[in-house]
């Protein structure tokens, strides 16, 4: 009999649990979960969970990393299906997994990653979160998020983007989304991860008001001392089965943690390196002032054969360390391996050095999930596969099969790809990798991380092994038991800063957890901030609408500058012809806008143009119908939008194919047509398109106002934010209910809408049928896009960029004859602009990117403990 | 025990297929060979010598040109400049010894040589400074094209006698661009599928992250796919302005569907990662034929176009669905069981 079992039947003689009398009676189940199994490729993850959440109570779920809290939650919330098993919701049967169906019963869920829309702000977020009704409409929004938001005393102004919160402040809008709901009952995913004491101690009086006026909550938590604080009663989950439901006040916390992980500390871990004294003499890894932007000014060492565990709240610089061991992160300071300087930030050099790092996120950075066991476990070590640089393939399966059964992996063979595999056996195949390259430093994040406990007594052998072979073991986890059974020394980390160091016995989980939260340090400020105009000067650059201004200085520049070599530049007839020539270039940078607005993209938009040209030069021309030809040019836009915007977002193909094809397809369809121009367009038409007030062209004054209309909807309508929420990142947009495929589908269609117009002009500018002039509009467009500074991966830009860019392009392009520019430079500008433009735009965003990593440091949170 | 659940036989035969349909060159083989057996019923005499004779430089520069492609499709880019890229490679070859008098050995070298450093230009741009690879090539292509402008001063150059000779020769009755062509693919399909280089390039293309956690220098592979992707396009460039004598100045154009069509016809994810440079050089065969034969039966080039377009959509449609029809089945079927 395993020690786990005699703690089943230990637990299973203690009383029955039931409803204890907290301080509200509890009421009816509000939640009832029955039967739930839920299976991903080779794992069992739920198994017949069954669970009851009544109102007016705080139940706790508790169990290791991996044992099905968040499946569990998922599925009640509705976003994951169950393969067996019902959900009710206040009494009502969820009837499909379906977020808003989940949300309109009643369910509010806070999860560990915030569904929050970087690209938008805290009170667009909250509007799309609870609904615009709620909140009164988009135009209050930010009124009504401040009241939401104020009683936190966080200093959140609703009117900054998500983006630049740090990563408490957004959780804290992420709670105060979910309490505007009321929900009837409100999931936690380990809401205190990320909070200070003193913030977790507003969290809990408000779950306690919560709780008074009737609404139950579920607690989900690893941290057992909370977790008997808040809770009337506990369910403890491990490996996707329920292990007893408790009442809080008649269990200790011992009883719980051995409930949790299912047997006792020194059943699982290996003898410890320290007192079988196997750990050498000589430091392996040596780290003087080390400074990154997460971490500041660490020095420490590890023995070979000594285990070093990393621990700290979440987000204390420890993981940005490791990564930094690893050569991931830049870094100043000083690594040593071996008595020998690894060079900082270099993850060849780490790599060479011996330096070996198995990631938390295994699916990201663990394993190659397409390729093979085999190749997985010999990825890092090709060599030893290989003759004369060519990989043997036996020699792999040779090898992949030694380890296989070394560690234990279950796989039904070499060959199978790594993604069917349970986490647990992709876990030692990274090991066996690990292993295989014979490390001198080993760096282990959260190791067992969604691991199974069978699993995990075998990684545990494995790093206690690495380190027998003379190895220096340093781990990082946020499990203090795991930490108090590995390491011969721990370091604890607040703020950046090594805090704390534990060694021999003074090693436990709750010095650890104790050392973690009650740390005191400042954080160092950075003097990135420092003045006070670059501050001012940043700000205006992050905003959206910088890059019109920039352009439009440049614009204006550029036309004085040409002015003055040639000063025909400013005569009538120029001003005119560039008014007239731009409004294609605004019509279709605003249609590629939209498009990537929503993340997608368009190549088609320049053929699409010369296809509806031709297309009129059949009926608009003398004796035919004006009417007639402008149904077929409607006719054949939106058809291309809708065929774009099906087979992106019915089929999930990459749009650049679609487009590409389309791209392809209408040109043939169009040299089919005419394969010589021909159908001269009929003059009146062509004379009524170029019609003009003063020197300004109709067309374009239409077209400016097309912009600033778009503008206005991309800001203050449902759909501009929708869009924009799509692009920002469609799966939280998906989780908050936003027909993601729909709004998507719809920018398609706008798109091939807004190049009716611009074929309209492009057609009297012609003046007869012929498709060829068309396609360098798609590079126009892109130009015209990218310069216009919108992301291009979706969310942000601005149609006054757009507005500002294509006058910019096309005042390029028509300053080159006064400048007496060769043909080649047509080429070469417009090639060159979007070049340079999109490298300025890249070093800027990562610069941001770099800063806000390193924000958390640098804000004023003050003491928090 | 949560523990491994072994595959039944439906995911099985699921998993043979994707294997089929994905990465592997069995489905596009197949295709090929019944597109060749089928030639002649459709139009009696396509495969005789004379059209297959016609036909196969034509193949062999798009299977040059569409293995760089794979190259860059491997790392999750797709490469816009190809047009410019083989219009820099040609104007280089027939420009340089007709306007400025330099040798043909050096003009062909310049040729190659030209685009390949264009390549590992796009690939700075792409890894170093974290530009999309989209609008990357896409701008390089307007760059390039003016370049081409300028050198050719407008009008096109005349390939040498040698070169054009050399492109229509034949060596034991093979033509010089088909043993060109076989020579670079199975070169690169070595490389990239068997060498300690392509597994590294395949891991940095299924996860830069992952790949950067092994130690591996994850811009300096990138960069140099893309660099070895312009030499492809160079040597492509090079073949087809001596097979057709007095190349236009802007003769790449067709060449930028029918290379990513190549690349999806032979398997290879446009996300990434695995791919198979053999399996395109025999797709792009197959495209080349798939022209000739409609051509045969009184399609123009334009129509061409969509001909090509349609079957590029239909290949990544019948990818996406095929799998995603057989996982429901399959889903089905274990819901079935367990009940």
């Amino acid at each position: 009999m395993t020690n786990s079992d005699i703690y089943d039947v230990a637990l299973a003689a203690a009383p029955e649990p039931a409803g204890s009398p907290g301080p509200a009676v509890p009421g009816a189940p509000v939640l009832q979960l029955d039967a739930i199994v839920k299976t991903f490729p080779g794992v069992r993850a739920l198994t017949d969970v069954n669970l009851e959440v009544l109102a007016g109570e705080v139940h706790a779920l508790v169990g290791e990393n991996g044992a099905g809290k968040s499946t569990l939650m998922a599925v009640a919330s509705g976003a994951l299906a169950p393969d067996e098993g019902t959900v009710v919701i206040g009494g009502r049967r969820l009837s499909t997994a379906s977020p808003d169906e989940a949300r309109e019963l009643g369910l509010g869920i806070v999860r560990q990653d915030p569904a929050l829309l970087p690209d938008l702000t805290v009170a667009e977020n909250m509007a799309v979160g609870v609904g615009y009704r709620r909140v009164g409409g988009l135009r209050r929004a930010v009124h009504w998020s401040q009241q939401q938001l104020d009683p936190w005393g966080m200093g959140i102004d609703a009117r900054t983007r998500v983006v630049d919160l740090s990563v408490e402040q957004r959780f804290v809008v992420e709670i105060a989304k979910a309490l505007a709901l009321d929900p009837k009952v409100l999931i936690l995913d380990e809401p205190t991860e990320h909070l200070s004491l003193d913030e977790v101690q507003k969290l809990f009086g408000r779950v306690r008001e919560l709780v008074a006026g009737g609404t139950a909550v579920v607690y989900i938590s690893h941290r057992i001392p909370e977790v008997k604080q808040i809770a009337d009663r506990i369910t403890v989950l491990r490996d996707g089965q329920v292990r007893g439901t408790f009442a809080a006040a008649e269990v200790d916390e011992q009883q719980i943690v051995e409930r949790v992980i299912g047997r006792t500390l020194d059943t699982v871990f290996p003898e410890k390196a320290g007192s079988a004294g196997t750990i050498g003499e000589d430091d392996r890894l040596a780290v003087r002032s080390l400074s990154g932007d997460d971490f500041h000014d660490i020095s420490f060492a590890v023995k070979a054969g000594e285990i070093v565990g990393l621990a700290g709240v979440q987000g204390n610089g420890q993981a940005a360390l490791i990564r930094a061991l690893a050569g991931l992160e830049s870094t100043s300071g000083v690594i040593e391996v071996g008595g020998r300087r690894v060079s900082n930030g270099s993850n060849a050099s780490a790599s060479s050095a011996g330096v070996v790092y198995v990631p938390a996120d295994r699916h990201g950075e663990g394993v190659f999930l397409p390729l093979s066991v085999g190749d997985n476990i010999s990825a890092k070590t090709l060599g030893d596969v290989s003759t004369g640089g060519m990989v043997s393939e036996r020699r792999v399966l040779s090898v992949a099969a030694a380890q296989i059964r070394r560690l234990a992996i279950k796989t039904p063979s070499a060959r199978t790809p790594i993604q069917s595999l349970s986490g647990g056996n992709q876990q030692k195949a990274v090991l066996a990798r690990t292993l295989l390259s014979e490390p001198t430093v080993l760096l282990a994040e959260e190791p067992t991380q969604g691991v199974d406990a069978g699993a995990r007594v075998d990684i545990y052998r494995i790093l206690h092994d690495a380190a027998a072979a003379g190895a220096a073991v340093v781990i990082l986890s946020s499990d203090g038991v795991e930490l108090e059974g590995l390491c011969d020394r721990v370091l604890i980390m607040s703020r950046g800063s090594v805090v704390q160091e534990l060694v021999g016995d003074d090693i436990t989980e709750a010095a650890i957890a104790r050392a973690a939260l009650t740390s005191t340090t400042v954080r160092e400020r950075t003097d990135s901030d420092a003045s006070a105009r670059g501050v001012k000067l940043r700000r205006f650059l992050r905003g959206d609408q910088s890059p019109a201004a920039v352009l439009g200085l440049i614009f204006l520049v550029l036309g004085v500058v040409v002015t003055a070599v040639n000063p025909a530049y400013l005569g009538a007839f120029n001003i005119n012809n560039l008014l007239f020539m731009v409004a294609p270039l605004l019509f279709v940078g605003a249609a590629q806008q939209v498009v990537v607005l929503g993340s997608g993209f368009d190549l088609s938009v320049g053929p699409l143009m010369g296809f509806l040209v031709v297309l009129a030069s059949y009926w608009i021309v003398d004796g035919g119908n004006l009417y007639v030809g402008l149904a077929l040019m409607l006719t054949g836009a939106v058809g291309t939008g809708v065929i774009n915007g099906f087979l992106v977002t019915r089929f999930g193909i990459n749009p650049v194919v679609v487009t590409l094809a389309m791209y392809m397809a209408l040109q043939g369809i169009y040299l089919t047509l005419r394969s010589t121009p021909g159908g001269i367009i009929f003059g009146d038409v062509a004379d009524q398109i170029q019609a003009r007030i003063g020197i300004v062209p109709v067309v374009t004054i239409l077209a400016v106002v097309v912009l600033l209309v778009l503008e206005f909807a991309l800001r203050r309508t449902r759909w501009g934010l929708e869009l924009r929420a799509v692009g920002s990142r469609v799966d939280a947009a998906g989780r908050l209910g936003i027909k993601v495929k729909r709004t998507q589908f719809l920018s398609y269609v706008l798109c091939s809408f807004l190049v009716l117009p611009a074929a309209v002009v492009m057609m009297s500018q012609i003046g007869i049928g012929d498709g060829r002039p068309s396609l360098s509009y798609t590079l126009a467009s892109v130009t015209v896009v990218v310069l216009a500074g919108a992301s291009i991966f979706g969310g942000r830009g601005s149609f006054l960029g757009i507005l500002a860019a294509a006058f910019l392009v096309q005042q390029v392009l028509n300053v080159s004859p006064f400048l007496g520019l060769s043909q080649a430079w047509s080429y070469w500008l417009p090639g060159l602009i979007t070049l340079t433009a999109a490298v300025l735009y890249a070093q800027l965003r990562r610069s941001r990117r770099k800063r806000l990593r390193a924000a958390p440091i640098a804000s004023p949170k003050g003491s928090a403990a | 025990m949560t523990g491994l659940i072994t595959p039944d036989v439906s995911t099985r035969a699921e998993s043979t297929w994707r294997r089929m349909l994905s990465g592997n060159w069995v489905g596009i083989t197949v295709a090929t060979l019944l597109l060749f057996a089928l030639s002649p019923v459709i139009a009696p005499g396509s495969l005789d010598p004379a059209p297959l004779l016609s036909m196969l430089p034509f193949a062999s520069v798009l299977a040059i040109v569409a293995a760089g492609q794979t190259l860059v499709v491997q790392q999750r880019g797709l490469d816009l400049s190809v047009p410019g890229m083989i219009a820099l490679a040609a104007v280089l070859s027939t420009g340089l010894p007709q306007n400025y008098g330099w040798p043909l050995w050096a003009a062909v070298i310049a040729g190659i040589v030209g685009p390949g450093i264009v390549g590992i230009v796009n690939g700075i741009l792409v890894t170093y400074l974290r530009v999309m690879p989209l609008v990357v090539t896409l701008g390089m292509n307007a760059v390039l094209l003016g370049t081409v402008f300028f050198i050719a001063d407008g009008t096109p150059s005349g390939a040498p006698a040698a070169l054009n000779g050399f492109a229509l020769d034949r060596t034991l009755g093979i033509p010089n661009t088909l043993l060109i062509a076989v020579l670079i693919v199975v070169i690169a399909g070595l490389v990239t599928q068997r060498s300690i280089i392509g597994r590294r390039l395949t891991a940095v293309g299924v996860s830069e992250r992952a790949a950067a956690v092994l130690g591996v220098r994850v811009n300096v592979y990138q960069m140099f796919a893309y660099g070895f992707a312009g030499l492809c396009y160079g040597a492509g460039g090079v073949l087809l302005a001596g097979y057709t004598k007095t190349p236009a100045l802007f003769l790449g154009d067709s060449y930028l569907l029918p290379t990513v069509a190549a690349v999806v016809l032979g398997g290879t994810a446009l996300t990434g990662g695995i791919a198979s440079v053999v399996a395109t050089g025999i797709a792009a065969l197959f495209l080349t034929q798939l022209g000739q034969l409609l051509r045969s039966v009184g399609w123009q080039d334009a129509l061409q176009l969509i001909a090509q377009s349609v079957v590029l959509i239909a290949v990544v449609l019948l990818r996406e669905l095929v799998p995603a029809f057989l996982r429901r089945r399959a889903g089905r079927l274990r819901q079935a069981e367990s009940r």
